[in-house]
């Protein structure tokens, strides 16, 4: 088995969880942690529809949110997936979606502050950088011969709509829905930082232990996610797309000037500004990497590698639930709710309530990463495994899943994990927020002490970080000759 | 196809911008950093709108923010004009806008302070300075720019043991608000925390604290803290002598409901030189540049 | 003008000549057909020909280059993107013109398929699609023909009426074929490929099936 290089690269990532395990900070703080989540399911099974005011408006919000910052990430990220084969673009595109739709959002808040445009761009921008990347991938495997045959002489545009577009569009379409999907996420987690969507009032309801509201809002966001496919139909398309903006609420009038001074003074570093020159500055990036960006980078990536790890498992573990290969309808029904439920909460809630029921440390953070991502490659893999036909005396139960099943998924098992990787370390630099140290912590450190030059350094820091993972993760997955499509 | 989406593309942004010039020019809004839990800061701060929109004769709106460094980056941004500061979040936000003005704070602000307090299970007692029985106990402040929740406790442990608080405790977490550090040291998710005097008079008097498992251990001395502060140039959009007004208003506060939300027995006139010391402090531990 | 004279035609594939140098001239109201043994090089002359003479010539490549999404009509119709303005193409994709529809109708018509005309082409069998090709081909309305086994998916019948047609529309024409008796039948010209080379290169009605064969 050795001698597999998949075998090896799982190895050798377990043996970096298992070490990262040494240093990492995994404990349960909390004097009653089972306490608190009973009182927390109990909430969840005795919904309480009616006490939150505005229950009914965030979910609009949230809903309004997703659209018009998917819409707009869309059309961007099209046209630069025009361009995508660009060097500059390629790079801009990575830049901007290895940030954070949180981080975004923290940046527009201090300029625009609560107006619409701060949520709006927050989805949109790294949005754009995604959307530009898949959309290139897949106009890219678009069949070149079309073109190739149209009569000289026609216009780019005639020959880009006629030849490119149309083979390519059932694609374009099925992920943008997706990314819908992902949207509404987004939207709602950018509550947690101010906005007027359903994270404001989860947290609310959570941190003041009302699990009943908090079990309310649960229920009719998974509803939402789920009847996705009832509500979103192409004719209606346009009728959300335009109506979206009208039900963003008015939030506060920006002020134009606030957007020049905190280009031209808030992100200035302040020996600069001070005017310490570069002996100053030294110091002062000095500071900033060995009290903040070190320690931040080093929980960072503990936490992503172990992460990554108990992601994996989770994924091996649950494939079978929706596998046709294993159990009846009724399980596997019950399975496929139970790996919706995982793939719909955004880890970063996930991480919070876990963290509000055993107290902080990375524990909380690993298994709602964990969770969150198994459950969706879970739910991939799972898929794939259906459409594999055994042979007809194969054998059944732990054989089966041993010797029948996990072989022939496990490539496309690690190419998902790999794809993940970056989006792992995205999530876990924001669960810093949270009060785990990660970068996002010290990133959510400097906005509160008002030192946005600090905050900026470390979110470029960051983007770095995730852009070397996405490059490694890219590198091993070429390694290895996996293939996969986007997932988000 | 494609043409469907440009369309709705435009479109789409034109509403948005056509959305963002409705909001009225003549309301004044305020903010207050969000200390405790979210319905008693609504409920509190909708009374105050009330009663400063009768007093003042222009409309006046709440609006309720996530976190300290929101409340000042809106009173910065000109997106609030008056906002209920806490000591170091008032000289933050005053800081970054010139001209604005300290105007009331309450009479139990001028000697504010703050209670460290434990959870039964550390077994530890009421001590007259921060003694060497805290290391390695887990320890939350409030949120990252409390002056109560976090400055002057943390101030304290410095004072005390020469380092900082990563250093002197096993794990230092940020519970985001007091109402919250109550809750976590009662419940013993940290053995010890810092909380505002205020909170714990107002939730003993409620009978929502469990005596039996958490206890005050240690209080700092006084120090300034709450204030109202309204920007400078609240009279060029409002009116001559309308930031006088504001202040007068607010003086003149009586409505015992009121004032008890918060709870202070009323207001006085306060300056900007009242918080010289909190600056001096926050500039010690390196939380202002 | 729809012949052409070419001269030093090569191409190499993974560093290994696959084709020429060889030199083809061909002139106006020539129907030529190149025959030879699969892999001898038809496809590859074919294709390095439409190279040179692109503007001038209508193809259909074996694998046809059909966009799968889109209807019949637009498959075809897509032979003459050049001769309308990028507004009246864009137009014609949410809603075609009444005369273009006609036009094309007429074109499937005499392809027997005028009732396919609204399919997506990922829907039609694999005769259908050749025939798509055929009419795209057709609709271009150039005087030279390029075609690669443009009947190898068609019933006996209708490759006769095909290549009748495409005798018919087209002044000069370049096909590879495969069915010897086609070639004879529907071509002036016959250029045998062996190897890369022109092994053979005489008028039709000096040939019979018996000469050509030692080529396969």
């Amino acid at each position: 088995m050795l001698s597999y290089p998949t075998v090896r690269t799982s190895l050798i990532f377990t043996a970096i969880a298992l070490v990262g395990l040494l240093f990492a900070d995994i404990a349960i703080t909390a004097a009653n942690p089972w306490k608190d989540l009973g009182r927390f399911f109990l909430g969840v099974v005795t919904p309480d529809f009616f006490s939150t005011q505005g229950l009914a408006t965030a979910l609009l919000r949230t809903v309004a949110f997703a659209f018009v910052g998917v819409a707009l990430g869309s059309v961007c990220g099209f046209l630069l997936a025009l361009v995508y084969r660009a060097y500059p673009v390629r790079i801009f595109c990575a830049f901007i979606r290895a940030i954070h739709e949180l981080f975004w959002a923290l940046i527009f808040l201090q300029f625009f502050g609560f107006h619409p445009l701060t949520g709006v761009l927050a989805i949109a921008i790294p949005y754009s950088g995604i959307f530009a990347k898949v959309y290139s991938e897949i106009l890219e495997e678009a069949d070149p011969e079309p073109g190739r045959l149209l009569p000289p002489g026609t216009g780019v545009i005639s020959a880009f709509l006629y030849a490119r577009i149309p083979d390519c569009w059932v694609q374009i379409r099925t992920y943008t829905a997706y990314r819908l999907e992902c949207g509404l996420r987004s939207s709602a987690i950018l509550g947690f930082v101010g906005l007027p969507t359903l994270g404001f009032y989860l947290e609310s309801a959570f941190s003041q232990g009302h699990y009943s509201d908090a079990g309310a809002m649960l229920i009719l966001f998974y509803v939402l996610i789920a009847t996705l496919p009832l509500w979103v139909k192409p004719k209606l398309l346009p009728v959300y797309i335009l109506g979206a903006p009208f039900f963003l609420g008015d939030g506060m009038p920006i002020v134009w000037g606030n957007v020049t001074r905190f280009f031209t003074e808030d992100i200035v570093p302040s020996p600069l500004k001070n005017e310490e020159g570069w002996a100053g500055m030294g110091t002062w990036l000095g500071d900033v990497f060995v009290n903040q960006a070190l320690p931040g980078i080093w929980n960072t990536v503990i936490l992503t590698q172990i992460a990554l790890v108990a992601t994996g498992l989770i994924a091996l573990l649950a494939f079978p639930l929706i596998s046709t290969h294993f159990g009846g309808p009724i399980r596997r029904t019950s399975g496929h709710v139970f790996l919706v439920i995982l793939r719909s909460t955004p880890e970063y809630i996930l991480a919070y309530i876990l963290l509000q029921l055993w107290g902080p440390s990375m524990l909380p953070a690993v298994v709602a990463l964990a969770l969150h991502n198994g459950g969706i490659i879970g739910h991939l893999i799972g898929r794939q495994s259906s459409s594999i036909a055994l042979r007809p005396d194969a054998p059944t139960g732990l054989n089966r899943y041993t010797y029948e099943l996990v072989p022939r998924v496990y490539r496309s098992f690690l190419a998902f994990l790999f794809y993940r990787w970056e989006i792992i370390m995205r999530e876990t630099a924001i669960l810093g927020i949270l009060g785990i140290y990660t970068l996002g912590f010290y990133v959510d450190s400097a906005i509160q002490n008002i030192q946005f030059d600090k905050a900026m350094l470390l979110i470029l820091i960051t983007a770095s970080l995730n852009i070397g993972v996405d490059i490694l993760g890219r590198f091993i997955r070429r390694k290895l000759a996996l293939q996969t499509m986007p997932t988000c | 196809m494609l043409l469907n989406l440009i369309r709705k593309l435009a479109a789409a942004s034109l509403l948005v911008f056509i959305a963002s010039a409705t909001a009225s020019a003549q309301t004044l809004v305020f903010t207050a950093i969000p200390d405790e839990d979210e319905t008693k800061l609504v409920e509190r701060f909708k009374g105050i709108a009330d009663y400063l929109s009768g007093e003042l004769d222009v409309d006046v709106r709440y609006i309720p923010v996530k976190s300290y460094a929101a409340a000042i980056s809106a009173f910065r941004n000109n997106q609030v004009q008056l906002a209920w500061f806490g000591g170091l979040s008032g000289v933050q936000a005053r800081e970054l806008v010139p001209g604005s003005e300290a105007i009331a704070q309450g009479v139990e602000d001028t000697a504010f302070y703050s209670h460290i307090i434990a959870h039964k299970s550390t077994g530890l007692d009421e001590m007259e300075n921060l003694s060497d029985e805290l290391r390695d106990k887990t320890f939350t402040f409030g949120s990252k720019g409390s002056t109560s929740g976090r400055l002057i406790p943390e101030y304290y442990i410095r004072e005390a043991f020469g380092e900082s608080p990563e250093d002197v405790f096993a794990r230092v977490g940020f519970s985001g608000n007091h109402t919250r550090t109550l809750r976590l040291v009662e419940a013993g998710t940290y053995d010890v925390g810092a909380i505002n005097f205020s909170v714990w008079d107002k939730e003993m008097e409620n009978n929502n604290i469990d005596t039996d498992a958490v206890k005050v251990i240690w209080t700092t001395p006084s120090y300034p803290n709450y204030q109202w502060t309204i920007r400078g140039d609240v009279n060029e959009r409002f009116g001559e002598g309308f930031s006088q007004r504001v202040q007068e208003a607010l003086l003149a506060m009586d409505d015992p409901a009121l004032l008890e939300s918060f709870p202070r027995s009323g207001f006085i006139p306060v300056s900007n030189d009242a918080y010289d010391p909190i600056r001096v402090v926050g500039k010690q531990i390196g939380i202002i540049d | 003008m729809s012949g052409f004279d070419l001269t030093g035609l090569s191409a190499s594939f993974g560093g290994e000549r696959v084709i020429g140098p060889l030199s083809l001239s061909v002139k106006a109201g020539e129907k030529v057909a190149l025959v030879g043994r699969s892999g001898a090089g038809k496809s590859t002359l074919i294709r390095l020909v439409y190279q040179e003479v692109e503007s001038l010539a209508s193809l259909v490549p074996q694998d046809l280059g059909l966009v799968n999404a889109l209807p019949v009509f637009h498959n075809v119709y897509m032979g003459r993107l050049d001769a309308h303005p990028t507004w009246y193409n864009v137009l014609t994709l949410m809603r075609p013109f009444a005369k273009d529809n006609r036009e094309v109708k007429d074109l499937l018509s005499e392809l027997a398929m005028p009732e396919k005309v609204w399919i997506p082409a990922a829907s039609l069998s694999g005769g259908q699609r050749q025939r798509v090709a055929i009419a795209r081909a057709l609709y271009r309305k150039s005087g030279l023909l390029l075609a690669d086994e443009p009947v190898s998916a068609l019933d006996g019948p209708m490759a006769h009426q095909i290549m009748r047609l495409l005798k018919e529309r087209f002044q000069t024409s370049v096909i590879a074929l495969h069915d010897v008796e086609l070639a004879l039948e529907y071509c002036t010209r016959i250029v045998g490929i062996q190897d890369g080379q022109v092994a053979l290169d005489e008028p039709s009605e000096k040939l019979t099936p018996a000469d050509i064969m030692p080529l396969y």
